[in-house]
């Protein structure tokens, strides 16, 4: 038990930069990945089909590859094409639109939630497209995808993890946990505090999610 | 008849993945059992790991599988080969079982010897005193000198240069120490295996790898844009790993060694793999494992 403490005491500053290099890469991925699954779910159910394609390939090939794969692309690829992509970028990136995909796919299967019928009436009372949308849709979409897109969020802080992992070599939470083990051979011990530090990430992300779901809840 | 059609295909298609999936398995075991045991096996007391391994009839050897020329899968063949593998060979011959090589990272290898996951370490691992409270090291087989590749035009002469530039080494090897010593102002880039460092030195990425000179030279030999400068930065004494506390297989071991050592195979092991590149002669290493120790207080 001491042992675990004086782990995590010895290396405080490791595991905190860690911890706060994971913090950096989940928010600047989760930016990204509303803005651009937003963008993309509005082309899936965009009235043109060719816009409904564009967004269809966009989520069929992001969420088809491996993030390393993605990683490794974005990186190494680029920097042999002559794109001197830095290591913060590519990884941010490459983790925000691969998570734009799967955000992409929650917004557009809450917006098909909401009936046929509801819309039908809204344009036969006088209401716009775009005005049918804001007023009715949405705000019911919005409701429904709260559930899956905190599940979205959940999977993209683990997803950090890969990062760091890959080529990019960030010093995320994992890398330094990992050179903490290499260093002290405390194997166990140093990965309990990985464990407890995505264990925050992940609980409040959870919570943050379950308040908006209360907030926002349809009295049934 | 259409219908009919359709089924022979179906059938068709499943056949050939089917082949597909059996063809792979059939060179998985092919890169496993590499070695034919040899006849005559020596008798071990009963006990020993060495008869243990013997009743198994064969031994898991944790090693590089992307470090020329010490332990990496050949393209063509798919085998594991290099200077380790020569030695991982003679154990497994002297104990006459077959050798299963399995991959060892440099932060991974000696979890490996903890838990049993492999039986015995040769992957260019250097004898220090941090790495022997956890494990047991063989004789010296092997000196590395610690160095420096950077690309041909870098301009980085030394490690008085590194200051500021990005420095690539592997997670868990003994060059996160010393660089932080030898060069405090260098930002470290820590990735798994050197395979890793020379795809980011290659992309630009980082400025320079530090490892030792005959991995380095590994490198060079794949791409002839990047050299080595400056001086050498440390001396690295490669042992073979073993579990804790298991004094008769060290024994073994040593014994194994010390025999590749004087018979020949050591040199000639050595010209095969090493010496055709650096176009230089070195004889078997004479330091033993307390002065290899030593070094690294």
């Amino acid at each position: 038990m001491s042992k675990l403490l004086d782990l995590l005491t010895q290396n405080a500053d490791e595991l905190a930069g860690g911890l706060w290099v994971t913090c950096r890469l989940v928010a600047g991925a989760f930016a990204i990945a509303l803005v651009v699954g937003t963008f993309v779910a509005a082309l899936r159910i965009a009235p043109s089909k060719w816009l409904r394609r564009l967004g269809g390939i966009y989520v069929e090939t992001l969420r088809n590859l491996p993030l390393l794969v993605l990683l490794f692309i974005s990186f190494a690829g680029l920097r042999r094409a002559g794109v001197p992509i830095g290591p913060w970028t590519a990884g941010i990136a490459s983790l925000g639109l691969y998570t734009a995909a799967y955000v992409a796919e929650v917004l557009r299967s809450g917006v098909f939630s909401v009936s046929k019928g509801q819309v039908e009436a809204s344009l036969s009372l006088g209401f716009s497209y775009a005005q049918t949308l804001r007023r009715i849709v949405l705000p019911q979409a919005f409701r429904t995808v709260l559930s899956p897109l905190g599940s979205v969020t959940i999977a993209m802080i683990k997803n950090s993890a890969i990062v760091g992992v890959s080529l990019l070599a960030l010093p995320d939470l994992l890398k330094e946990v990992r050179i903490i083990a290499a260093r002290t051979f405390e194997t166990t011990e140093a990965f309990f505090w990985a464990a407890v530090g995505y264990l925050l990430l992940t609980g409040a992300a959870t919570v943050v999610f379950r308040l908006l779901e209360r907030k926002f809840a349809i009295r049934r | 008849m259409k219908t009919m059609r359709w089924r022979w295909l179906t059938v068709l298609v499943a056949a050939l993945a089917l082949g597909a999936c059996g063809e792979e398995k059939k060179s998985a075991t092919a890169t496993a059992t590499t070695a034919a045991p040899a006849a005559a096996a020596r008798q071990f007391a009963a006990g020993t790991t060495m008869a243990k391994l013997q009743k198994e009839k064969k031994i898991t050897i944790g090693v590089k599988f992307d470090v020329p020329p010490f332990g990496f899968k050949n393209p063509n063949t798919g085998d594991v080969e290099g200077f380790d593998i020569d030695i991982a060979k003679a154990i497994a011959d002297e104990l006459g079982v077959t050798p299963k090589y399995i991959e060892a990272l440099s932060d991974n290898r000696i979890q490996f010897l903890k838990d049993g996951t492999a039986d015995l370490i040769l992957s260019t691992m250097t004898i220090n005193a941090e790495r022997d409270q956890e494990i047991d090291f063989s004789e010296p087989y092997f000196i590395a000198k610690g160095r420096i590749l950077v690309k041909n035009d870098s301009g980085i002469k030394g490690v008085a240069d590194l200051a500021g530039k990005k420095v690539c080494t592997a997670l868990g090897s003994t060059y996160e120490e010393t660089l932080k010593k030898q060069a405090p102002k260098a930002k470290l880039t820590l990735v798994d295996s050197y395979s890793e460092c020379l795809e980011s030195i290659q992309n630009g990425s980082v400025d320079a790898v530090s490892t030792d000179d005959v991995i380095l030279t590994g490198m060079i030999i794949q791409d002839d844009t990047l050299k080595l400068v400056g001086d050498v930065l440390t001396t690295e004494p490669y042992g073979a790993g073993i579990k804790q506390g298991d004094k008769e297989f060290k024994a073994f071991v040593d014994e194994v060694i010390a025999k590749f050592k004087s018979d020949g195979r050591w040199a000639a092991s050595y010209k095969k793999w090493i010496g055709q590149y650096t176009k230089e002669d070195q004889k078997p290493p004479t330091m033993t494992l307390k002065e290899a120790l030593a070094l690294s207080k």
